[in-house]
């Protein structure tokens, strides 16, 4: 095993979309940078094969398209999950920049002809979503990041950070082919590893068929924990709606395109059961689906009949932007869009903000900096970013501030620890076992735990129970044997995944209401209790143990 | 050893070994780590690791250029 020794002002954790806007921010202060991803930067994380929608106001009408009426959006589609002030910093204050930005670096925003096709749906007073076609979008930015003299380091997952007097100061990881060691020195480090998914049983057999990347496991978040951040909001167990065999995203299009669900007494449900029907927001279109189908009135379908045929040719088109196999999927199921509904399902559960327009994950300011020094967060793995729109602004705005931060730092008060071969032998132990259980073999337990007792149906009993057995699953990692080493980067992924979960179970026994029901659903405390609980659980490891504290959002 | 043969054949994506120029961007570029290359008969080719592990993202076709790679989604994906 060799160990490569690097450093560097700033060290980005992850290089999806998020990451590359990072990576891309610190650069062009003038910072040097190490991007390391578990994949290519070119085609990794959640948008690596396309995405198809970006959230924003344009100013383009005084009633809802302004930064006032947006932030109207975000507290009411997502009261008490996010500050006001530090969205309106790392999202409202970057939104121009990004958006001229993505023109910039060869993926615009735009239609063909220079116009933004723009929708609307999930509860937004106007039409938020701007479609466009984002299949060239990260290789874009992966050429971008490398043009830039990033140094990046693909195929690199990150498993530890490395901290010193209190503050994080670089990271260490490996190659997933090479088995060859980094140990990062880094003035600042940014963590953008998305949401973690492969958390719960997946209806649709294979855990890895997941709405959202499935190789984002939440490695950020917990490395972020372990080396004393603050978390918020990973209460939430966030869910969408699914083609039933295919988990892939698309919801956003069809229900903005005019989508109609519909259950199988032939009733347009939603219409009946919510003022905006069809594009409520999302959370309220799970519980009503949910709820249709305790019911008995599955299955549930999409309907698109009523489409006129331009609309429904860029339906098909962008569902396509979105994930580019999805049109071949919806072929060879037979299904077609325009001449009978198509059977969809909730998916599964997965760890994630709220809303499309707050997150959850490193508790982060505005200026993305997390709770510890030298440690910024931002996309899906902090608590005041989500989806694209909030990758590619808050992105961004990590980057900045990073390389504010690694510049100002002065040079002698930082000199990082030396990592002993027997502290990076620790991550290679999975391998070195002669017996022991496969990854997938753990993981499984997990899931089938968190969704019988961490799910959309929450108990104080039910979640001491699930804490308990994820406790008792805890056991075994230390026995997970690896026979190669992609199987040792999902040894740890595991590891990630196990944390959350049971960060999950302690953020939710500790919320006694419910709040964007079904994603925190207390049947013990059915209710929302705007008195007592508007704001975040702020979740901190104190030892080995978790401690959850209230912060108001007023 | 037959089932797992299906298994690895019928998973997406597939390669069209024909067209395949065995330049390894899928091998590069896919974020499941699931395509290795491999050496067959002299020659660099890909295959498919890690079936499972496919989120189907597509992205191995979009950027193969030869056009060798096609998506075949598996029946337990079509059927449920």
């Amino acid at each position: 095993m060799e160990v490569t020794n690097l450093s560097t002002d700033v060290l980005i954790v992850g290089g999806g979309l998020a990451g590359t806007n990072a990576a891309m921010g610190a650069a062009e202060k003038g910072a040097s940078v190490v991007v390391a991803d578990k994949g290519n930067i070119n085609r990794s994380g959640d948008v690596g094969g396309g995405v198809d929608h970006f959230l924003a106001y344009l100013n383009q009408d005084p009633e809802w398209d302004t930064q006032d009426a947006f932030l109207s959006y975000v507290e009411k589609i997502g009261r008490g999950t996010g500050h006001l002030s530090i969205i309106e910093s790392v999202f409202c204050a970057e939104l121009p920049d990004a958006i001229e930005r993505m023109a910039r670096i060869g993926n615009p925003l735009t239609q063909p002809d220079g116009s933004f096709y723009r929708t609307g749906s999930m509860g937004q007073p106007g039409t938020y979503w701007i479609n466009f076609n984002g299949k060239r979008l990260k290789p874009c930015l992966g050429e971008a990041v490398r043009k830039l003299g990033c140094t990046v380091l693909d195929k690199v997952i990150m498993v530890d950070l490395l901290t010193h007097q209190g503050a994080v100061v670089g990271g260490i990881g490996f190659h997933i082919r090479t088995g060859n060691f980094y140990v990062i020195h880094a003035k600042a480090t940014i963590i953008a590893t998305g949401n973690t998914n492969r958390l719960y049983e997946n209806p649709r057999i294979n855990p890895f068929n997941t709405w959202l990347c499935p190789f984002d496991t939440g490695d950020g978040q917990i490395m972020a924990l372990n080396a004393g951040a603050a978390l918020t909001n990973m209460e939430y167990m966030r869910m969408t709606l699914l083609p039933k065999g295919f988990a892939a995203p698309g919801f956003n299009a069809l229900v903005g395109m005019g989508g109609r669900f519909l259950n199988s007494l032939g009733e347009y449900y939603m219409e009946k059961n919510h003022p905006m029907g069809n594009r409520a927001p999302r959370y309220e279109v799970v519980f009503y689906t949910l709820e249709e189908l305790r019911k008995g009135h599955g299955p549930i379908y999409i309907d698109c009949r009523h489409l006129n045929d331009k609309d429904l040719a860029h339906l098909k088109t962008t569902l396509g932007y979105d994930k580019d196999t999805l049109p071949d999927y919806l072929t060879q199921r037979g299904e077609d869009l325009g001449a009978k509904p198509v059977e969809i399902t909730v998916s599964e559960g997965m760890q994630a903000g709220p809303t499309e327009v707050t997150g959850s994950g490193v508790k982060i300011d505005k200026d993305s900096a997390s709770t510890v020094p030298g440690l910024y967060a931002c996309g899906d793995a902090a608590d005041h970013n989500r989806c694209a729109h909030g990758a590619v602004t808050g992105g961004y705005k990590a980057g900045k501030s990073a390389a504010d931060y690694a510049l100002g730092l002065k040079h002698a008060d930082s000199v990082p620890p030396s990592t002993s071969r027997e502290e990076i032998n620790r991550f290679m132990e999975p391998l070195n076992r002669t017996s022991g259980y496969p990854y997938r073999q753990i993981e499984d337990a997990i899931r089938k735990v968190m969704a019988e007792h961490v799910g959309p149906m929450r108990s104080e009993q039910g979640l001491k129970i699930g804490l308990d057995k994820l406790q008792r699953i805890e056991q075994y990692l230390d026995e997970m044997k690896a026979d190669d080493l992609h199987e040792l980067m999902r040894s740890h992924e595991t590891r990630s995944i196990l944390s959350v979960g049971k960060v999950m179970a302690h953020t939710a026994l500790f919320r006694t209401e419910s709040r964007n029901k079904p994603y925190h659903h207390r049947l013990d405390f059915p209710d929302t209790d705007n008195r007592k609980w508007c704001g975040l659980v702020v979740v901190q490891k104190k030892g080995h143990e978790f401690s959850c504290s209230f912060e108001a959002v007023p | 050893m037959l089932n797992e043969k299906i298994r690895r054949e019928k998973m997406p994506p597939t390669f069209d070994m024909e067209k395949c120029s065995g330049c390894g961007t899928c091998d590069d570029i896919c974020p499941a780590d699931a395509i290795y290359m491999k050496t067959s008969d002299d020659a660099d080719v890909p295959y498919l690791k890690y079936p499972e592990e496919c989120w189907h993202c597509g992205s191995c076709r979009q950027d193969c250029p030869e056009g060798a790679i096609e998506i075949q989604f598996p029946p337990d994906m079509l059927s449920i």
